[in-house]
């Protein structure tokens, strides 16, 4: 399975790109302004509810973008979160 | 687990470098080895011996410059990227009759032919971009 | 200069040709790695598919031309090129006048690509 990471806004083909690629059982790190993709009751974020890949937040791009209270279930990691992500996913794969 | 990173994120602009950078240091932190961050297009900014960034935010070439000091981790910029970056070490800046240098000595200039290498060896490859 | 056995690469790519510099970035990447005989395939995405639209001509705006240099992959022993099919449609793109012989995949298809490559370096 495929860690995908995303530096890039809900409204960009790097979003629409990595949606058509993201496999059930994949997992999702919205990193950058790829935050605001996981904004609950957004177009965006039901489409990648209904991916069946893992969606994860990183922590310090959240806080900043002021969105940890928006996001509903999905999980937030911090750095080491990041870095466990990469060893239980054996390949990475980055959209921005 | 042996570790490559790439680096296309400028320094200059959004948080992606930094993430890059301690992301870097969070590899190490678990017990595992980077065997080389490569740096790819506007990523060759992290090199960077003369940008100057605000001094009331988080230093941009400290970070890289700690990984290869504390941790030999190998620095590398992309020759051909670095070049239209304006990214010189002594050889380049004489090569091209540049008056200086520009880039951090921490960071070496090679070509693409090492992050294949790193690719072709390690068990993971993270890319930054944006 | 690699280790024994090493791994399999995918570059996939999914900018346009001239808009940023990663296009041309994702083929020397390619490049290189079939210049040290590391197995390497590529995946066009999005409007990376607009890379394979023939009849590029640069001569006016003095660039290379990134078409005349994906005609030369196989040149290399680059053959594993992949599109997807559903980009390539989108913009009705003819793959058989394509600067190089490619392959079209679906969404399972795709994602059956990815699963059997050790590294992917996303343009």
């Amino acid at each position: 399975m495929t860690l995908h990471t995303l530096n890039a806004s809900p409204a960009s083909a790097a979003f629409a790109d990595c949606l058509r690629l993201l496999a059930a059982g994949d997992a999702l790190l919205l990193l950058g302004d790829g935050v605001y993709a996981a904004l609950e009751g957004t177009e965006p974020r039901r489409a990648l509810d209904a991916s069946g890949a893992l969606l994860y937040l990183l922590q310090p791009d959240a806080a900043a973008a002021g969105v940890l209270g928006r996001i509903g279930s999905a999980a937030v990691v911090d750095m080491d979160g990041f870095v466990e992500l990469s060893e239980r996913f054996v390949r990475q794969l980055a959209w921005y | 687990m042996i570790y490559s990173l790439l680096v296309m994120s400028s320094p200059a602009s959004g948080q992606c470098a930094l993430t890059a950078a301690r992301f870097a240091r969070g590899v190490l932190e678990r017990g595992h080895s980077i065997r080389r961050i490569f740096f790819l297009d506007a990523g060759t900014g992290n090199g960077s011996a003369t940008a100057i960034f605000p001094q009331d935010e988080t230093d941009r070439l400290q970070p890289w410059v700690d990984l290869a000091e504390q941790h030999s981790v190998e620095l590398i910029l992309c020759i051909a990227s670095a070049l239209k970056y304006g990214m010189l070490d002594g050889t380049e800046a004489r090569r091209h009759e540049k008056s200086a240098a520009t880039i951090h000595p921490a960071f070496t200039i090679s070509g693409l032919g090492q992050l294949v290498d790193a690719a072709a060896s390690v068990d993971r490859l993270v890319t930054f971009g944006g | 200069m690699s280790a024994p056995g090493g791994k399999r690469l995918l570059v996939v790519v999914r900018h346009s040709p001239y808009s940023s510099s990663l296009a041309r970035a994702s083929l020397d990447v390619a490049l290189a790695a079939a210049a040290f005989d590391q197995p390497v395939s590529l995946l066009f995405v999005g409007d990376g598919v607009l890379q394979l639209q023939s009849g590029q001509d640069c001569d006016a705006l003095g660039v290379k031309n990134l078409g005349r240099l994906l005609a030369s992959l196989p040149l290399y022993d680059i053959e594993q090129v992949f599109v997807d099919a559903e980009a390539a449609q989108h913009y009705r793109l003819d793959l058989a006048a394509a600067p190089l012989p490619t392959r079209a995949l679906d969404r399972d298809a795709m994602a059956e690509l990815i699963r059997t490559h050790d590294h992917l370096l996303g343009f």
